[in-house]
Parts: structure tokens; sequence; C-alpha cells
């Protein structure tokens, strides 16, 4: 089945660059409208105050942050699958391995716009330099944060220059647009493509090394504050870390789900199912990490941990917990297995009608109520919540062992609830610990996002999605596997213009040699 | 170098609020309002905080005076990116200086006492008393972090005034304004190092404790436990 399946997505290599599809075209216009539109609540953010957003003492941190530090997840995961194929050689996850560069770099540019309308001073900006101080994480995340971004630029460059040379030959009109793009450096001599390769590895090393550095350095943002009972732990890097990989991993997933859907680019069910794969590992290290973490608070029962954790499993937003376990983890790992096991249809349908009586009648025999119990209040009985937790489970694996959706739409699915139960980790992580605990008996105030910080969130996750659309536009998605070398550039002697330098045109300077001094020492 | 620090003595205190309403008068902090209290934007560097106890025959009510600890190892001046918040090395004063702060918020999230408050919009104030604002303060623009500065300017003052009687500082020159309004003298302030003054001494009390001390932020706000002098049990 996989075969016939990969035969169908087989569009050129270079079929969607400058291509005029409506689709996208459709998909960008509203973006932009919602792009401009968190721009004049930025302004409004600006002149009238933070006030205009949902924040208060003692949430003085909320969606922004919650955002940025997702993004940020995001973005260091992408960058770790991209520098599998180059740092490891990993060759089969080639293919998508641009889509994950350009994931990276419009993920990161969400995560610093989300921590630059947190700031309320950008005129003030240049102060965390001017006045630096080395003990501030903010400082150490700024600096991580934008070297990151510019490997990340980089990186994605040398992997993509030598399919612009061959775009300058295959769209000659628009020669010039791609030769901007390679920056003119348009040698593609087997010497110079050797060279690329080998910048492209230390690249890739120093990327995968600022991925996991800037989004220690975030995590440490929160988990070096003691006076936060909750977010100073140890375990708060390395959890980071994890769940950068899993949201990172399952967002490609998505995305190369979708990409491939619509672009029918050339990549094969093999590698999604490979992605999935590592996924499923990468979901069940994260259960591993949420657990040690659990236990230790449970365990250890310290009051002030204990009351944030509280907040969290039983308060306002418990949703976001309970959601995150079941839709983001257990559910994700049942759909995994069901897709990647290829359990048929009747077996699930026959297995979870089996387990749903048991279930439920286990729920109301002990009387046990919803978790999140105070948020629905008493109107329901906890066995119908069960029951309906359980249905909805049920519908997903349902979808998911329904063969005619294709697998990797099926893997997809899954893959989007992780994302999804990521994000609301990320908000279990941030916000709990502000406002759940306090040393002081202050009045209890919740927080909850005001819509015009929703507005401007949106507004910045359609400036990601833009910057994605015009990559999709400008730029081959997937890497050319072809063997040939590409051909040269264009003859531009008889064109009129500036002569644009090239590589070989500039000449290594000579060092002199230079003699070791131990020659001329004499033994004793 | 003197280390100013303040002792409160919970057995004085009545909850009279005076301290908090000459605080918010001396130091130009903008009013709050029913709205903004229930939306928890409040400013008030220095508040008298009821701790609840007991249940309905037998319960009472304690009031602790909250304000900016002055910490001797402050976390909101480790973790200041543009080192708007400092530790001065004169008074050991724990200050903000408005003009350098970016509003990242990460000092009021990084104190465990949440006592740095945040403008969250211009501050506004009825027209008669803005004639009445203390020109030694400086009144906050929007979207920077305040908070308690042991009324700073009046050591500035206080010193000046000794300059030109020809002598030092004495204990007793520089108060604070909660302290200077406390009617039933709770608030003592003066100089920890200094072994003649009244809050040398009494921060020594058998009574005295400060604020979340396993944190190891060394504060030099004292508090002298409320003492139970008519126990029933133990009579």
């Amino acid at each position: 089945m996989s075969n016939a399946n990969d035969e169908r997505f087989n569009a050129d290599w270079f079929a969607n660059v400058l291509r005029r599809d409506t689709r996208l075209l459709v998909a960008a216009v509203p973006l932009v409208i919602l792009v401009l539109s968190a721009g004049f609540v930025y302004w409004r953010q600006f002149t009238t105050g933070m006030g205009v957003t949902g924040l208060n003492r003692p949430s003085y941190w909320g969606l922004y942050i919650v955002n940025c530090v997702f993004f940020v997840g995001v973005s260091a995961g992408g960058i770790l699958i991209a520098s599998l194929v180059h740092a490891l050689g990993v060759k089969q996850f080639r293919s998508v391995a641009r889509i994950a560069e350009l994931m990276a770099i419009s993920c990161v540019v969400m995560a610093v716009t989300s921590l630059f309308v947190n700031l309320c001073w950008p005129q003030r900006m240049h102060f965390i330099l001017l006045y630096a101080n080395v003990s501030s994480p903010i400082l150490w995340d700024m600096l991580n944060v934008s070297l990151y971004f510019f490997i990340s630029l980089a990186y994605g460059y040398f992997g993509t220059r030598s399919d612009l040379v061959r775009l300058m030959s295959i769209k000659p009109r628009h020669a010039w647009l791609f030769r901007l793009m390679a920056l003119g450096y348009t040698d593609v001599s087997p010497k110079a493509l050797k060279r690329d390769d080998i910048i492209l590895r230390v690249m890739a090393v120093a990327g995968l090394l600022a991925a996991v550095g800037m989004h220690s350095v975030t995590a440490w943002i929160l988990g070096l504050t003691k006076a936060r009972p909750g977010w100073f732990s140890a375990i708060m890097a390395p959890l980071f870390i994890v769940s950068a990989a899993v949201s990172g991993l399952a967002l490609l997933i998505v995305s190369v789900v979708l990409i491939r859907r619509y672009l029918r680019v050339r990549i094969k069910d093999e590698v999604i199912r490979r992605l999935a794969q590592i996924l499923t590992f990468l979901v069940l290290a994260l259960g591993y990490f949420l657990f040690a973490e659990m236990l230790t608070v449970f365990y250890g029962k310290e009051p002030a941990v204990l009351e944030v954790f509280e907040t969290m499993m039983h308060g306002r937003y418990a949703v976001f917990f309970w959601g995150h376990l079941l839709l983001g983890l257990i559910f994700p790992l049942l759909l995994f297995g069901v897709v990647l096991a290829g359990i048929p249809r009747r077996w699930v349908i026959i297995g979870g009608l089996t387990l749903l009586p048991i279930v439920a009648g286990i729920a109301f025999v002990f009387g046990l109520a919803m978790p999140f119990a105070k948020v629905v209040g008493d109107a329901l009985p906890g066995w119908v919540g069960y029951a309906a937790v359980w249905i909805v489970g049920l519908a997903l694996l349902q979808a998911c062992a329904n063969e005619r959706l294709g697998e990797d739409t099926r893997l997809g699915i899954a893959a989007g609830l992780v994302v999804l139960g990521i994000f609301a980790e990320r908000w279990n992580i941030v916000l709990p610990s502000l406002m759940g605990h306090s040393a002081l008996p202050l009045p209890g105030v919740s927080y909850a996002p005001s819509g015009l910080e929703l507005l401007l969130v949106a507004g910045i996750y359609a400036m990601g999605a833009l910057v994605f659309i015009v990559a999709v536009y400008l730029l081959p998605l997937v890497e050319s596997e072809e063997d040939e070398p590409p051909p040269p550039v264009p003859d531009r002697s008889g064109i009129e213009g500036p002569r644009w330098t090239t590589i070989e045109d500039i000449k290594p300077p000579r060092w002199p040699e230079i003699k070791p001094r131990w020659t001329e020492i004499k033994g004793p | 170098m003197p280390r100013y620090g303040m002792v409160i003595d919970l057995d004085r205190c009545t909850g009279c609020q005076a301290c908090a309403v000459a605080c918010k008068v001396e130091n130009n902090v903008p009013f709050s309002s029913p709205e903004l209290a229930l939306e928890g934007r409040t400013i008030a560097w220095m508040q008298v905080l009821p701790f609840y106890e007991g249940e309905f025959p037998e319960a009472r009510t304690r009031f602790m005076p909250a304000l900016c600890n002055h910490c001797e190892i402050p976390p909101c001046v480790t973790i200041c990116p543009t080192s708007a918040t400092y530790l001065s090395e004169e008074t050991g004063i724990v200050a903000q200086i408005y003009p350098r702060c970016i509003g990242c918020r990460y000092c009021a999230v990084a104190c465990p006492y949440t006592v740095k408050f945040f403008n969250w919009f211009k501050p506004k104030w009825p027209e008669p008393m803005v004639a009445g604002l203390n020109p030694d303060v400086s009144v906050r623009p929007k979207s920077v972090i305040e908070k308690c500065t042991f009324c700073s300017h009046r050591v500035v003052k206080a010193r000046e005034r000794a300059d030109g009687e020809k002598r030092k500082l004495k204990d007793g020159d520089y108060q604070t304004a909660c302290q200077e309004v406390c009617p039933a003298k709770a608030i003592t302030f003066g100089d920890l190092d200094d072994p003649e003054s009244r809050v040398a001494a009494l921060s020594k009390s058998p009574r005295a404790f400060r604020f979340g001390e396993d944190l190891g932020t060394e504060p030099k706000v004292y508090y002298l436990r409320e003492g139970e002098w008519d126990v029933e049990r133990e009579r």
C-alpha cells in the first residue's frame, strides 16, 4: 500500500517554487489581516500600558511567556531533526530536513516576538547589553536565542544554496531572485559543494549545541527562581529539552503531512512512519520525566509545591493538566501503537466496547469524581465524565484504525494531539507556580488572558505561518536528490550589470611557513 | 557604612493601616479602586495583610504589615537583566532605577515576598491632589516596576541636615513615613550595624523572626512575634 501511496506524491522537485497557488493566497490574506490587527493591538498595549492584558499580581507573566517557551521548544526540536541529517548523516530524513529548518526558523521568529511583546520598553532593549548583569538568565537567553537564530539562518542558507543555483537555470527569468537569495555565491563546482558539505556539518553540530543551550537557558529563567515552588527544580532543563524534542518532532510530522498532502512533494511514507516511531519513544521519555517530577512532589509533600500542583490539577485550568495527560500523552501513545502496529479496526472496537462499561462501572461503584470537578461543577456524576473521556478516546482510536484515511493522515492526527498537549504542558509549567502559591496571604486573583492579548498572540501565530508560506513560495521544500551536479551558471559575460564576485575570485592568503622551534634545540 | 533595617512589633500593631496610607502619600503611589483591587493591580508599597486563624467562635485575625524586605541577598537584583534594581552599598537599601527598567517583570516573579509592583497603566490622581504630590519622590511612568525604598529620599535630607549641623547621623535622624505615623510605635527603623541603635537591639530579641528565612535571602525587615500573654491552658 505504501508504495502506491508514495507514487501519488511525485511532484517535481521545484514544482512549488514561484507557482501561483490560489490556496496559498487564500491562506495568506486572513493571516496578513491578523498580523496587521496584532500590530494595532501591540501599539495599543505600548501606549496604554500592560493593563490591556489579563496580567496581574501575582501572575506577572502569562500567555506571552507560555508562547515563547513553547515556540523556543518547537524550534529547538526542528533543528534537532535537521541536524540528524547533516551531523550524523541520517540520509533517510534528508527529504524532511529543509521543512524542519523552515519550521525552526519561523518558530524562533514567533518565540522572539512573544518575548518582545512581553517587554514594555522596546526602546530600552539595548540596556540589556549596555548595563549587562551577568547573573541574569534573561541576558544569556537573549544572547543564546540570537546566536541560535543566526546559526539556523546560516544553516538553512548552506543547505539550500545548491538548489537555488539549480533554480537559476530552471527559471532563468527569475534568476536574479535566486542569485540574491544565494547571496551571489553561485559556485557549484564539486570542490565548492564539498566545502558546503563540511560547513553544513559544522553548522549542524553548532546548531544542535545552540538549540540545547537556548532551551536550557530558557528553562533556567524559570528553574533558577527559588521564589517560585514548582519552577525551582533541577528537572526543569532536562524536562524542557525532552518536551522540545517532542513538540518539534510532532509539529514537524503535522507540517510534513500537510505539505505532502497539499503540494504532493516527494516524501516517502517510510520517512513519516520512522519519525512517528521516534516520536513514540520521545513521548514515553516525556512521560517518564513527568512521572519523576510528580513522584518527587507527592512523596516529599512540601506544602508550597503541593499548593502549586493542587492548583495545576484541580484549579481553574485543571483541564489543561488532564487534557495534556489524556490527549497529549496517553491517547497519542495508543494511537501511534494502533497505526504503527496496524491493529485492525474491529479489534479496536471490540476492545474499547468491553473496556467502556468496566471503566464507567469502576467510576460508578467507587464514586470517583472527575479530577477537575471544581471547574465542571457537580452537574454531572463522575462516571458520566469518565465514560465521555472513554468515548472520545475510542472515536480517536477508531479514526486511527481506519485504513481509508491513509497512514500519514492518521499519524498526523496523533502528532497534532501531541503538539496541543505540549502547549498545555507549557501552560502548566508557567502559570500554576505564579497563581498557585504566595508566601503572603494575597487575595486569590487568577489570570485569564484578555481579548486583546489573545488577538496579539493570534497575530504572532499568523506571522509564523506567513514566514512559512513565503518560504513555500520561494524555496524548494525538499532537497533534490539528483545525482548529477547542478548545471553551471549561465554565462553572463554578454549581460550588462555588476559583476558578482564568486568565491573563486578571492585568492586565499599565503601564510608564511613557520619553522617549528624545537628543531633548533639540541639534546644534552 | 550603615545598614538600614526595620523591626515591626506585631504585638503592638493594631492593624490601623496608618502606615499604608502614609506610605502612599509620601511616595506618590497612585490610588487604587475596588475594580483594580479585584484585578490584582493595586500598588501598595506597604500593606497590612490579615491572617485568619481558627473557626468562628474561636476565630481571630492577626495583622502583618508587609513591605519590601530589603534582602541582603536579593533575588530581584540577581536576575534583573539591566541592573535596574540594585543593592545600595551605602545604605543597604534595595532600590530601583525607573528609567532603566525595561518592564520584563522578572524581578516581580522572582521576589519570594511578591512586594514588587508593576505600573499596569499611567498613574492618575484627582486634580486637587496633583499639587500635593511629594516633590522629593519621582512619579513613576507606566510599565515600570516599583517598590518600597525605605523612604530613601529622607536619608539624603537627614544627611544634609547633619552635615549642616556639623555632626554625624544619629539614630532617629532618618525616619520612614510609616514609622513616623504608627500610633502604636510598632515600627522601629534605623541602622542595624549601629550597636547603640534601638533597631539593632530589637532585632536581637528572642521574639524576632524574619519572613521566609529558609530562602536564604537575609531580609533586613524583622518582625517581633506576638506573645500570647493570657493563655487559659498555661495559666
